[in-house]
């Protein structure tokens, strides 16, 4: 066990109260309960599939999502399994490689998000004045709704991924910056964090190796929840047509473009929908799974 | 609880003047030069200087900033970069069109939330797993797929509604009602899912009370304690998510407005976006910002108004 609530030499916060000195590893074994439950693997195991299945993209399809030399509107077939689209490219690639662009955007802006909220969030909980600032952005920046924040920051940067990551990215500070505020007004109101401070321990050692330790779980609860938002946003951002930029695939666009072949090529919307579906319901069911096992004692 | 009003309004309105600053700033200092879009893009350089002193573009920012804040309260908003249509009617009728949009699905919301809430709240074992599923799946899936489900299923395959567009209410209300029903189901669905879980959980945990067992001991019947009982005591805490689930309706009804083409407030700002119509941009994003913010308050208000706790709350340092 590496992570300690308390430094071993500090017998007096140990007995101060039982809970927390192993609440650190009561964390753990909650993690590793909430990962077992039935909910969390089913999603994982979605989540997974999908995932492999963007990843494996290349070896999965034969042709490129780009390529426009096949047939328009095509129905199902064995050189393309899904059919086509109205510019004659194959539907799979473009659907497994579509599943490529929520990754990226996953990957890249929820740990930016999370990092900036979770400093922020520290900060707010530390200073009496910084923190009414802090909590006070976190409430303007909560008054944009994601799809709001989407369009400002489309009509600064213009349209494409990076405009979809940033937003992905700042809409997730403000929900880690208030997570991380009271979790950590919470811990530091308990007896271990008053003996630590009793004892000379300094402050940001506090934070890092004893408050943040303790605190970890609603953000855990709360990054599964963000990762389905991040499919969701990608994919409205494309929808509307401020998100990913044509000609690069993206299940949101794929979507909207269906809309208009759906009496022809039925098809057409269903891979895209399916696997939106599948994404952002894999990552509610994780939440709801670690929500269950760690907040809900 | 007016104690509560001058705490509570005051804050969100200066939330409210903040963040119409950081719009006007941002889309000043960062987006593209509103002069450029007006002047298109084979303008020569004299061309586009003229158009910014016609615009104001050259005097100071804070000067604009008050020129603009003077025209939102004169209803004097200028008029569109790319059509040169008067801004405060293409946001009239875009408001029109999301007001109805957003007050149908609202109802159909609390309607669909009621019921389900209140049928997972009573309900045990299987059937309750099912339908806590049911109101997961419909909070979990994304509007812009259940809106090409709903066309796929009801206007493709059955044939019973439009794939979409837009009739003004009071001219044929019946055949307007045709072009509503499917936008405002799709938009109602994810707000109508988290209404019955919060119910659901509020009211199970109301049913714990001492005071429901002694009404059972009293031999109340079942509805009646339910509905007398329960559910009042559980509704609260749900008017709050309400408010939160019709202040996200905004957001939500750009997705939808694109899928149904209903010429709402969203698509209004989407293609303004797109064309980077910078002064209809910066309008509709502060009125999404202030619709928000003013739910958000009315919702507190109202929540306050019902629960002695949250008025008599010391505020948060």
């Amino acid at each position: 066990m590496s992570r300690r609530a308390v430094p071993k030499a500090n017998p007096a916060a140990r007995s101060a109260q039982g809970a927390p000195m192993s609440s650190a590893s009561a964390a753990d074994s909650a993690l590793r309960r909430g990962l077992r439950r039935p909910r969390t693997v089913i999603g994982l195991g979605i989540v997974a599939v999908c995932v492999l299945l963007g990843l494996l993209a290349p070896v999965l399809s034969a042709h490129s999502p780009l390529d426009q030399s096949f047939g328009a509107l095509q129905s199902l077939s064995l050189t393309h399994p899904l059919g086509t689209d109205e510019l004659g490219r194959d539907l799979l690639a473009r659907v497994l490689y579509g599943i490529r662009v929520d990754v990226v955007v996953a990957v890249v802006a929820i740990p930016l998000g999370a990092l900036v909220g979770c400093t922020l969030g520290m900060l707010s909980a530390n200073n009496r004045w910084y923190g009414t600032l802090l909590q006070r952005s976190f409430d303007l920046m909560l008054a944009f709704t994601a799809l709001i924040m989407g369009m400002l920051i489309a009509a600064l940067i213009g349209s494409g991924t990076p405009a979809v990551i940033l937003t992905v990215a700042l809409v997730n500070v403000p929900l880690f910056g208030r997570i991380t505020r009271s979790a950590v007004m919470t811990q530091l109101s308990r007896d271990y964090a008053v003996a630590a401070e009793v004892l000379g321990v300094s402050r940001s050692r506090l934070m890092l190796r004893h408050i943040l330790p303790n605190s970890v779980d609603a953000l855990i609860v709360q990054a599964a929840l963000s990762f389905s938002m991040a499919v969701f946003i990608e994919g409205a951002m494309s929808f509307v047509g401020i998100g990913v930029r044509p000609p690069d695939p993206s299940l949101g666009a794929t979507l909207k473009a269906s809309i208009n072949f759906l009496g022809q090529t039925p098809a057409y919307s269903i891979a895209p929908m399916v696997v939106v579906t599948l994404l952002v319901l894999g990552f509610t069911l994780i939440s709801d799974g670690l929500n269950q096992a760690l907040l809900k004692r | 609880m007016l104690r509560y009003a001058l705490r509570r309004i005051p804050s969100g309105l200066l939330i409210l003047a903040v963040a119409s600053v950081v719009i006007f700033l941002l889309l000043r200092a960062t987006g593209g030069d509103p002069a450029a879009v007006k002047a298109g893009s084979d303008a020569s350089p004299d061309t586009i200087a003229a158009i910014r002193v016609a615009l104001g573009l050259d005097l100071p920012l804070p000067v604009q900033y008050f020129r603009w804040l003077t025209g939102l309260f004169t209803g004097d908003l200028g008029y569109s970069l790319v059509t040169g249509a008067p801004l405060a009617s293409l946001i009239g009728n875009g408001l029109q069109a999301t007001f109805v949009l957003t007050f149908a699905a609202s109802v159909l919301a609390v309607c669909m939330g009621l019921v389900l809430g209140i049928v997972i709240a009573v309900s045990s074992g299987a059937g309750r797993s099912v339908l806590d599923g049911l109101a997961s799946m419909m909070l979990a899936v994304p509007t812009y797929v259940s809106g090409v489900l709903l066309i796929l299923v009801l206007s493709v395959t059955f044939n019973v509604l439009p794939v979409g567009g837009y009739r003004p209410i009071l001219q044929d209300p019946q055949i307007a009602m045709q072009y509503l029903a499917m936008p405002a189901l799709c938009l109602a669905l994810p707000a109508a899912g988290v209404l019955a879980r919060f119910l659901a959980t509020s009211m199970r945990q109301v049913m714990d009370e001492d005071f429901v067992r002694t009404g059972m001991a009293k031999g109340l019947s079942q509805g009646r304690l339910l509905m007398r009982h329960v559910l009042p005591n559980a509704l609260p805490p749900v008017f709050t998510v309400l408010g939160i689930q019709i202040g996200q309706m905004l957001g939500g009804a750009i997705v939808v407005e694109a899928i149904f083409a209903w010429p709402g407030i969203g698509s209004v700002l989407a293609n303004a976006t797109l064309a980077r119509d910078y002064y209809l941009i910066q309008n509709l994003l502060l009125i999404a910002v202030s619709v928000f913010i003013v739910i958000q308050i009315v919702t507190d208000l109202a929540h306050a108004a019902l629960d002695s706790r949250v008025r008599l709350e010391q505020p948060s340092p």
